[in-house]
């Protein structure tokens, strides 16, 4: 080993990247080395789902003889910008599925690789709810693109404060991003049948739960906690989840292979 | 000299598949290893379980004196350059170079850069559009470049022509003699290769079954060609690994013959040749002595 170790320290000057953190921010870098899939087609999406809202939005203005004849509210119900929040989970699984395999074949360790990915989709997450929440604040400054419409922070979010709306999206893509990054796991640890079985323990969950629900009347009390609880309340329920997620993901990660 | 690979009793199976059975052998620093063995043998698998990108069933690998499941230190001293690395999408050849840096300490991009240009690849285009010759360019690149201390080259020509595969062998012990490492190289290609290697450990259907230097490999056995009746009357009792018969002219090859052996298989009116270290693996490996030669012939 005394051996081994001298020949290391007369090799030619191994400084980069040696430290853990120096090892994680490699992997950051892997993820935006292609930076189309994380960091353009989100937001090409986003643009692209705005625009025909906008253009619908124009058209009924247009239709009922302008703004004014319509009801205040008319275009605050908007779920569009829940899309891209769900749509962060194919990013997560997209960006997993497609730089596991190079990052093992290049030494890198599952654990440095997770820790790295993870980290990336934190910064997304800062990122994207930040992203949102100052176009979110334009469209307040601007009395909704001039046509009273709520589209960045929509029914539920119309009445926070931007800060509200910045961390409930914060929550949301952490929540996407961490599933997604469960999911991604699952898949390369078992491929296809894998995630066949998760999506049906999955549905089995979700059936479970409206039965459980059904059987103990407890619909009314499940209307009054999403009616009562506070947007900030019900993002911060989340967390948990999500580092649930995370975990998951963690562990099935140490066992994934480059195989198949 | 420092073990600086070391398997004990290394066992893989995938379901009822044993890939690896029992696998014992170690590797000392500093020379060029060749890993050499049919397809299917369990090369790539040993390979995996050596740079933790598989586990193993049972048994223990230690590299640098350390398992590397999940042991960054030692896995960033190692560089394993396998056929069926897979890329990102989009990834073009300039990404993987530009990448290989974040990864590989010792990494020298001039020696990269010159790499390229021996091997004349194309950067700007996309790794799935590639050719096979010019992904394991790439991949040989990457192999050469990362000057990792633990270097497992897997097939590393697979598609290159013959001129290419010339220029590797030359780059790869020009580099060698000037920051030497520890290689070890798989290949099916083993006359090529064999003028490179120092020590030969052969797997067959997952066993190993031959771990020597390769020069004494190489010494260990000779053909004789005679009459029939000379060579059998020369060959009785002795270790015959392979024997073909063509009219009355015979052909033995054995090992374990001395000098003195050698004289007197001269007297009795025999040629001797030594065994190339193809000939002697196939035999070895596919040939069974000789009792099956269709499977001699896949072999080579």
């Amino acid at each position: 080993m005394t051996a081994t170790d001298t020949r290391a320290a007369s090799a030619p000057a191994p400084a980069r990247g040696a430290t853990p953190i120096a090892r994680i921010l490699n992997v950051v870098r892997l993820h935006v080395a292609n930076p189309v899939p994380t960091l353009v087609l989100p937001w090409a999406i986003t643009f692209a789902i705005f625009a025909l809202n906008l253009a619908i939005w124009l058209m009924v203005a247009r239709a009922a003889g302008g703004v004014e004849n319509l009801e205040e509210d008319a275009f605050q119900y908007n779920g569009g910008i829940s899309w891209i929040v769900v749509f962060m989970m194919v990013v997560a699984i997209q960006a997993m599925s497609l730089t596991f395999r190079f990052a093992l074949g290049f030494s890198v360790t599952r654990r440095d690789y997770y820790l790295g990915s993870a980290l990336f989709f934190v910064l997304l997450s800062l990122l994207y709810s930040t992203g949102l929440t100052v176009i979110g604040g334009i469209e307040r400054a601007t009395d909704g693109w001039g046509l009273g419409a709520a589209f960045f922070a929509p029914f539920g979010l119309y009445e926070e404060p931007m800060l509200t709306v910045w961390f409930v999206y914060l929550a949301a893509m952490l929540l996407f991003f961490f599933l997604g990054a469960a999911v991604a796991t699952v898949w390369m640890r078992w491929r296809a049948y894998g995630l066949y079985v998760f999506f049906l323990g999955l549905a089995v969950v979700v059936v479970a739960s409206g039965w459980i629900i059904t059987a103990t009347d407890s619909w009314p009390a499940v209307g009054e906690f999403f009616v009562s609880t506070s947007p900030v309340a019900i993002a911060a329920w989340t967390l948990p989840v999500t580092l649930v997620c995370a975990a998951v993901g963690f562990a099935l990660l140490r066992r994934a292979t480059s195989r198949s | 000299m420092t073990t600086v690979v070391e398997a004990e009793g290394l066992t893989k199976r995938f379901g009822k598949v044993t890939a690896l059975d029992n696998v014992s052998f170690s590797l000392e620093e500093g020379a060029i290893h060749g890993l050499l063995g049919r397809n299917g043998a369990g090369k790539t698998t040993l390979m995996n379980l050596l740079t933790a990108q598989d586990f193993a069933s049972d048994g223990a690998v230690r590299i640098f004196g350390a398992s590397p499941v999940e042991n960054a230190t030692a896995l960033r001293r190692v560089c394993f350059i396998k056929e069926s690395q897979v890329y990102p999408d989009d990834f073009k050849g300039k990404h993987v170079l530009r990448s290989a840096p974040w990864f590989f300490d010792n990494w020298d991009a001039e020696f990269a850069q010159r790499l390229v240009a021996a091997f004349d690849v194309p950067l700007d285009r996309k790794m799935k559009k590639l050719s096979r010759g010019q992904r394991s360019a790439i991949g040989v690149i990457v192999g050469l470049a990362s000057r990792a201390e633990l270097t497992f080259l897997d097939e590393p020509y697979a598609g290159l022509d013959a001129v290419a595969r010339r220029r590797f062998y030359d780059l790869l012990l020009e580099d060698y003699a000037a920051h030497p490492r520890t290689i070890v190289l798989s290949t099916h290609l083993i006359d090529e290769a064999a003028d490179l290697l120092q020590r030969v450990v052969v797997i067959d259907q997952g066993r190993v079954v031959i771990d020597a230097d390769a020069d004494e490999l190489r010494g260990s056995a000779t053909t004789l060609v005679g009459r029939a009746s000379d060579v059998d009357a020369f060959a009785a009792g002795r270790d015959v690994i392979d024997r073909t018969t063509m009219g009355g002219i015979a052909s033995v090859t054995m090992t374990g013959l001395s000098d003195e052996d050698r004289r007197a298989a001269s007297a009795a009116g025999l040629e001797a040749a030594s065994v190339s270290l193809q000939e002697l693996i196939v035999n070895r490996t596919g040939g069974r002595a000789g009792l099956d030669p269709s499977a001699q012939e896949d072999a080579a």
